[in-house]
């Protein structure tokens, strides 16, 4: 890429994006409001139940529920773009306030999880890739196959059940204790097992992809001129192999934010976390619409910007993968 | 002559593994070489070796006890014994009861039968999707690609959870078929790309254009000149997908948002947990997730055989 056309890159780039982002809204916005089902219920209530039909008709003028779908999405985001993304039915309160409430335990649990797993993957892979088909090697790979097997809501459920049921050395569900929001012993004590599970179920896929890269690039003839040259083995490792597998590793990483952030909505719903995951849960199941278009939003926007950020980590290293290709 | 050995050493490893043979001994000797056998004797290899022979006995008995369940099953797996719930596993109920009264025996054998007919049926959905998404998208235009592809990249942005509640809302009470098109609709896109870029690769290749000039339709030639050069590569994603709809299915019942409890599957024997967990009856939990769990290790062993073998050579560390 050359300086004349960064400018038209960026703001070809920006274009996609936000298209990209409007399409996304376009899609949930439908398919949220084609399924059968009651969103007065969730604002209202069991109240509904017992509501006359002129009331019915009246509370669902007044949520905009009556108009034709079309008609409630240029509504919606009229609003949207001035900031305003309507009130949860729910929460009965500011659909970005719900959110703003929630947001941090996700990111904690996430957050945490993504760098364990870079770092662990990191260690795993290299430490494999030395040993390669040693005995350390196929036992790791052995475990690690098995572990990436495991459905993660059932690996929550045995270690609940060791840990919580039987042994009572840690605690099942929630994320502090009631009245304890601001101590960190709970809350560390609390986020032990969903990061258990979290790093666990992505760990070894990572892992794996780090091993086979290091292992095809041990095979390049570069390596057989570092070592002719009198390096050791662990300088060649560290400072030819890992180097060139590095980047594409910060690629892929990248690409992989939102699957480890989204991996954490089951998780957060076994133990009851309040975070995002249990709320968009909670959101798509009672048609809390405004909820689930803001929380789609958000991550479609996340994927959509680690995506690129992706992709631009892929151009600059490898300057055959051009931005004007549709690959992707 | 002061070289160092290594150097040697490395050529004549070199030597060995390019299958040169010069016989160093005859013609110089070379002090301090390591010495590289020349020819490393071959073994005669076995016909089970490399072959997941365990995976594929252990999957093939779990799916003939499924579908022969009849004979297998001492109970009527949904009749409610109500004088015998929550029992631990014992002589007449082999496996425990759960928290219903149901034996939990019968239950593993008859369930398996949904949970892996919900596994096939939604991959033969997504793979016949991908196909002809994949397809359609390699040989369209290049706006008419790019548009595609964005789509299915937005589509892969909503989180997957929420995509599948989305759409069983729609389509109503969840029953088996419906479950399998949810997570077959849900889980096509990283087969459609892998799909999109052979399609790419081949559709200029000489047979595809000579087809196309003798009048062969899209669908003859996706099918009878694409389809065979793009099988071998989305074997191991297919094999996958079958795997994962297992696991999605079992989370979403597990989850109340899948099958009923009347349904009998993996997924939903496993949503009665929460009880279980109250009452500490491990039973119900991890017989149940021990079947579970082994199916998926023996269908992810399959499918990483079928996966091509890359590092054939020799490491140079």
């Amino acid at each position: 890429m050359t300086k004349q056309n960064l400018p038209l890159y960026l703001v070809k780039k920006i274009f996609v994006f936000l298209f990209s982002v409007f399409l996304l809204s376009v899609v949930v916005f439908y398919i949220s409001r084609l399924a059968p089902g009651d969103p007065l219920v969730s604002y209202y209530g069991d109240r509904v139940e017992k509501m006359s039909s002129a009331e019915r008709i009246q509370a669902e003028n007044k949520l905009g529920l009556n108009d034709p779908v079309y008609v409630q999405y240029v509504r919606w985001l009229g609003n949207a773009l001035h900031g305003d993304f309507g009130i949860s039915y729910k929460y009965k309160m500011n659909v970005t306030e719900v959110i703003k409430g929630r947001i941090g335990n996700t990111l904690l649990l996430g957050g945490t999880g993504f760098l364990l797993i870079f770092l662990l993957a990191l260690f795993l892979g290299i430490l494999c890739a030395w040993k390669e088909d040693k005995l350390v090697d196929q036992i790791i790979c052995k475990i690690g196959t098995i572990s990436s097997c495991i459905p993660e809501f059932w690996l929550s459920l045995v270690l609940i059940l060791i840990f919580a049921v039987n042994l009572k050395w840690l605690p099942s569900s929630g994320a502090y204790a009631i009245g304890k929001a601001n101590d960190i012993g709970e809350r560390i004590l609390h986020l032990i097992l969903p990061l258990t599970i979290v790093v666990t179920s992505h760990l070894w896929y990572y892992a794996y992809m780090i091993r086979n890269k290091l292992l095809e690039e041990v095979r390049a003839d570069y390596v057989l001129l570092a070592k002719s040259k009198g390096l050791k083995k662990s300088s060649v490792m560290y400072k030819h192999c890992l180097r060139n597998i590095l980047p594409s590793y910060f690629g892929l990483m990248a690409i992989s934010v939102p699957h480890i952030l989204g991996g954490t909505y089951i998780v957060e719903t076994v133990f009851s976390y309040p975070g995002i995951g249990t709320l968009s849960y909670e959101s798509a199941r009672y048609k809390d619409y405004n909820l689930v278009m803001l929380l789609c939003i958000l991550s479609g926007v996340l994927v959509i910007l680690c995506n690129m950020i992706a992709q631009a980590i892929n151009e600059k290293i490898d300057p055959r993968v051009k931005s004007g290709d549709s690959d992707i | 002559m002061a070289a160092k050995p290594g150097i040697r050493c490395l050529y004549a490893r070199r030597n060995a593994q390019m299958g040169i043979n010069i016989n160093m001994k005859a013609s110089f000797d070379i002090v301090g070489i390591k010495q590289v056998p020349l020819h490393e004797p071959v073994q005669k290899r076995k016909w089970h070796q490399g072959k997941p022979v365990l995976s594929a006995v252990l999957l093939f008995l779990i799916a003939a006890g499924c579908l022969a369940c009849n004979l297998i099953t001492t109970k009527d797996p949904t009749y409610m014994d109500l004088n015998n719930f929550n029992l631990p596993p014992n002589r007449e109920f082999l496996f425990g009861t759960d928290t219903m009264g149901r034996d939990i025996f019968s239950m593993i054998w008859s369930g398996g039968r949904i949970s892996l007919l919900i596994g096939i049926v939604s991959t033969i959905i997504s793979t016949f999707i991908a196909i002809l998404f994949g397809a359609f998208s390699g040989s369209a235009p290049e706006w008419a690609d790019t548009f595609l592809m964005r789509l299915t990249e937005i589509l892969l942005s909503v989180p997957n959870l929420l995509m599948v509640l989305l759409i069983q809302a729609i389509l109503g009470k969840a029953n088996v078929l419906s479950i399998s098109f949810v997570i077959g609709i849900t889980s096509w896109m990283s087969i459609a790309k892998v799909v999109r870029i052979e399609v790419r690769q081949l559709r200029s290749s000489e047979y595809v254009i000579a087809s196309k000039c003798m009048g062969g339709s899209f669908f003859h030639i996706l099918w009878k000149h694409l389809t065979p050069n793009f099988v071998s590569s989305i074997m191991f994603m297919v094999i996958m997908n079958v795997r994962n709809a297992i696991v999605a299915e079992s989370t979403l019942s597990f989850m109340g948002i899948g099958l009923p409890i009347e349904v009998i599957s993996w997924g939903s024997m496993l949503s009665l947990s929460e009880k279980a967990l109250l009452t500490n009856s491990w039973w119900i939990i991890l017989i149940p997730g021990g079947f579970l769990l082994g199916t998926l290790l023996c269908i992810t062993s399959l499918g990483n055989y079928l996966r091509k073998n890359v590092n054939q050579k020799n490491s140079n560390l």
